[in-house]
Formats: structure tokens, C-alpha cells, sequence
């Protein structure tokens, strides 16, 4: 890790739990270099700390406005190889919170978009804020949501991937809870604070072996595990999107989305 | 043992009854070996004579559905307890199996392998005061048999939260998180069985065994071979430290296993 580079992410750990706070709260916590090396690095430390027992939640969370917005897009628009570089990073990154022996909690408060629904949607146990916001809106800068598929269709079901997916329409908490891919939702954000707090402490007390056995079960049968035959293919699809971003369409499209929204701030 | 899992015929209806009341159904070695048998006949009683029986009913004799495993007795005897897991698994399987719709019909609480049970069924009934869910991980055990089965039910997601977190819920929440399709009066619980049987039996019984067949080959319900390593991997946990050492307390404070208070 670049030590001179500001923080973009925060770790601590106590009793149990493993808190992971992207605090890029000017950029609304989006997906750049930094932030990506820095949330790789702490989810990295969650997987030690898990493995060696100290770790039985690892809670996630967003400072400032946004849970995650997506993609820098500035420094995306900079190089097509940025672009294609992120979506693989974002691919292992999902696959990565799925892997963590230990249960993974989103606490999301507003937006989770793009990139950081993709986040979401690999978490084991989703809270959100009724004013918290969800979805792909990625269509418009030529980038597929394909590397979050996987696991979005396992928590929001076929029907509910393909809804969100494909239309890019950003989705509301309550109706977020209604597809399946928040699980528990509080009134806004001192509520959800307090909900996650409570959820993360009485989880932490559970016998962890058998939380870690059941979790590694549900990866085996609902399909979301990282390796093997399954592994390979979300790699394959991961390169395909990647490739894809690589091609004029998004580079033309990405170009002008930011230029436009230069010209309006 | 005859008399703890009876199985009574009325009509077009089969009713598969766990009878241990004094211990809240809870699923005994004994308990398993006598629903698979029961569930063996039903089965035969089909092929031998298609549409004589055309709807199974899932039911529990007192108070209580269906408590859960009873491990307490095959605690520490890791051969029995894994034999115990794999016949359970198998029941569910078989369950499943049946080219009839299958109502679970729950009062009091269904629990662990009891909710097992329960989302199974193709259809389940219950009342608000009762108590269902998965408190496995609280004990230190792994849900692994009952959890293809509940992603079947409610989806992989929902089945992930509520598995990794534990607990128990009452019927009203049982209905809004999918496991249970109808709540009602617990007065009313038989009539709504018997109405809901009633309108299964109005049916052409040929297009609802297509049915179940195909939705059973769509979301995987034949796949036996996730039912077996379920088991084997539910007998292991089991037989670790942590979860012999949870249970060990559990049975200390509290006589009947993984059943919660009403």
C-alpha cells in the first residue's frame, strides 16, 4: 500500500466484529485505485482475522451520504484500461466477501450503486435505511453488471436480477426489501445504526464453527462459490466484461457521460 | 413402534401425524424410522393406485408440530447421530418425492428439523402464536439438511440471513419471509386444512403430479446426492467440540432440546 495515499477506508476490529467504513465521504465513497487497494487490503485482514477465529462478523459500511456509489468514473474516463481493470477487481472483490468465514453485514444508509450494489449483493445479511437507494445504472457508460450476477441473482432471485440488470432503474430500500435483496430494513439512519449494532453483537456471540460451517454449505449449494467449475466461469465472464469496457461504446459513452456532468457542476 | 408416526386415510386424503406429544414430536431415532416408513407407504399406495390418495397432510399430534432433532440421546454416540441425520435427510427427500401437493399443517412450533418438515411441504398452514424457525446456529449446529430445501422455498438469500442469524419467529412473520403459506385463527387451522385439501382435490390430479414433477426437476429438488452430503456434514459438526460442548449446556438447562418456550 502506497503510505503517502490518503485514507479511503478504515478497519477495526473488537469482540468479535470486524468494521470495514469506506470514508471517501467527498466522492461518495466511489470505487478508485485507492479505495479499491484499501477495501482489498481490509477485506484481506477480515479473511485472516475469520480464519484464525478472531473474527465472527465483519460489518460494512458507508461515511458521509453514500454507501458506495459505483465507480470513480473520473479516473475511469482517464483510460479504457482503468475501466477494465476495476471491473476485474471488482469481480474478485465480490467473490472475496463471499469467501470471508464469517458472516458478512451490509449496513447500508444511501445510495449502493453500481459497483457498490455489487458489494451488497455479495453480503451475507443485508440492513438498509427505507432511504437508501439500490441498482445498476451502468448501461449509460457502455458497462455491464455481469461480475454482480452471480450473486445478485441469489439474493434477488432470476426475476429480480433481470429486473434490476437489465433496466439500470435505481430502486428504493423498501422496494429493495421486497426483491429480496435487503433483508432486514430500518426507518432511516439512527435506526439502522442501531439495528446493525445489535444484529453484529448477537451474531458475534454464536458458536462460530458452525456459522462457518453453514455459510461455506450455502456458498457449495446456492452457487456462489468462488472455485471450481463455477469459479471459472464467473472469471470468464468477468474477462468478458472487462473486455467490453475496453471498446469504443464505453469509451465514447464514458467520455461523454463525463463531460456532461463536468459541464452541469 | 406402531404408534409414533400414524398415518390415517380419509377420502382422497392422507394424513401423516408425528405422535409423541410428551415430547413435542421431537424427532428421535425411532420417530425418523417410523415417518420414512410412513411416507414409504404413501408412496407405494400411488403407485399401486394412482389417485386414491391425492393430497398428503403433514401433521403433529398436541401441542406442538414438530420440535426439532432429539439429539440429546445420541449426543455422544457419533455413529447413531450421523445414521439419524442421513434417515431424516432421506425422509425429506422422500417428502419431496411425492407426486401428490403436500400441506404441512403446524400448530405450537416447528423448529430446526421441524421447520425442515415444514418447508418441505408444498403448502403450510400455522396460527400467529406459533413459533418457527432455525436456532441451529445458536447450539452450535450446522442447518445443512434443511437449508437446499429452504433456498428452494424462500430463495438463497433470504435462506442465507436467516440461517446465519439464527432464532426463532412467529407465524405472522413465518408468512411475510415465505416459509408458511397461510396464517389463520388457530380455531380455524383444521377448517383451512380441510378447505385447502378440498380445493387440491377439485384439481385435475394428473396436471398437478406433471406440476410437481416438473417444478421438482426445475429447482432441483431430485438432486439425492446434496441430501446424503447434508446429513454427513451436519454429523460432523455435530460431533465437534463446540457444538458438543453448547449442546452439553442446552441439555443442562433446558429438557427438551432445541425447543423454544411457548
Amino acid at each position: 500500500m502506497d503510505p503517502t495515499a490518503p485514507t479511503r477506508v478504515t478497519a477495526s476490529s473488537a469482540e468479535g466484529i470486524f468494521t470495514i467504513t469506506l470514508t471517501d465521504a467527498s466522492r461518495r465513497n466511489a470505487l478508485g485505485s485507492e479505495l479499491f487497494e484499501q477495501l482489498e487490503q481490509a477485506v484481506a485482514r477480515a479473511h485472516a482475522s475469520a480464519a484464525n477465529g478472531e473474527t465472527i462478523v465483519v460489518r460494512l459500511r458507508g461515511a458521509g451520504s453514500a454507501f458506495c456509489s459505483g465507480f470513480d468514473l473520473e479516473e475511469c474516463a482517464k483510460s479504457a484500461a482503468i475501466l477494465a481493470q476495476f471491473v476485474r477487481r471488482l469481480g474478485a472483490l465480490t467473490a472475496a466477501l463471499r469467501a470471508i468465514p464469517a458472516v458478512v453485514v451490509a449496513q447500508v444508509h444511501g445510495p449502493a450503486l453500481a459497483g457498490g450494489c455489487a458489494i451488497v449483493a455479495a453480503s451475507d445479511i443485508v440492513c438498509a435505511s427505507e432511504l437508501a437507494t439500490f441498482g445498476y445504472p451502468v448501461h449509460r457508460i457502455g458497462v455491464s453488471p455481469a461480475v454482480s450476477l452471480p450473486t445478485l441473482m441469489a439474493t434477488a432471485g432470476c426475476g429480480g436480477a433481470r429486473l434490476l440488470a437489465l433496466s439500470g432503474e435505481v430502486i428504493d430500500g423498501r422496494r429493495a426489501q421486497a426483491l429480496g435483496l435487503v433483508h432486514l430494513l430500518a426507518r432511516d439512519e439512527a435506526a439502522l445504526e442501531e439495528l446493525v449494532s445489535a444484529l453484529a453483537d448477537e451474531i458475534a456471540r454464536k458458536p462460530p464453527e458452525a456459522l462457518r460451517a453453514t455459510k461455506a454449505w450455502l456458498n457449495e449449494i446456492d452457487g456462489t462459490q468462488a472455485t471450481g467449475a463455477l469459479g471459472a466461469h464467473a472469471d470468464a465472464v468477468t474477462e468478458a466484461t472487462a473486455s467490453l469496457c475496453l471498446q469504443s461504446e464505453s469509451r465514447l459513452l464514458l467520455a461523454e457521460f463525463w463531460r456532461r456532468r463536468k459541464g452541469t457542476t | 413402534m406402531p404408534g409414533l408416526v400414524q398415518l390415517s386415510i380419509d377420502q382422497s386424503c392422507a394424513t401423516i401425524t408425528l405422535n409423541r406429544p410428551e415430547s413435542r414430536n421431537a424427532l428421535s431415532f425411532e420417530v425418523i424410522q417410523a415417518l420414512s416408513k410412513r411416507i414409504s407407504e404413501v408412496a407405494a399406495r400411488i403407485t399401486a393406485a394412482p389417485g386414491d390418495i391425492r393430497v398428503v397432510v403433514l401433521a403433529g399430534s398436541g401441542k406442538s408440530f414438530c420440535a426439532g432433532m432429539d439429539l440429546k440421546a445420541v449426543l455422544h454416540d457419533p455413529v447413531r447421530m450421523g445414521g439419524m441425520l442421513h434417515e431424516l435427510s432421506l425422509s425429506l427427500y422422500a417428502l419431496r418425492q411425492l407426486p401428490v401437493p403436500t400441506i404441512a399443517r403446524v400448530q405450537g412450533a416447528a423448529v430446526g428439523g421441524g421447520c425442515g418438515l415444514v418447508v418441505v411441504c408444498d403448502f403450510a398452514l400455522t396460527h400467529p402464536q406459533a413459533r418457527l424457525g432455525y436456532p441451529e446456529v445458536n447450539l452450535g449446529v450446522c442447518p445443512a439438511v434443511v437449508a437446499p430445501w429452504l433456498i428452494k422455498k424462500i430463495g438463497a438469500g433470504a435462506a442465507r440471513a436467516m440461517l446465519l442469524s439464527g432464532g426463532t419467529m412467529g407465524g405472522d412473520e413465518a408468512l411475510a419471509r415465505g416459509l408458511v403459506t397461510q396464517v389463520v385463527d388457530p380455531a380455524q387451522l383444521d377448517a383451512s386444512v380441510a378447505e385447502l385439501v378440498a380445493r387440491l382435490i377439485s384439481g385435475g390430479p394428473h396436471a398437478l403430479a406433471c406440476t410437481k414433477r416438473f417444478l421438482n426437476e426445475l429447482d432441483g429438488s431430485n438432486d439425492k446426492a446434496i441430501a446424503i452430503e447434508a446429513a454427513e456434514l451436519s454429523a460432523r459438526v455435530i460431533a465437534g467440540s463446540e457444538a458438543q460442548d453448547q449442546l452439553a449446556r442446552h441439555f443442562q438447562a433446558k429438557p427438551t432440546p432445541q425447543a423454544p418456550r411457548d
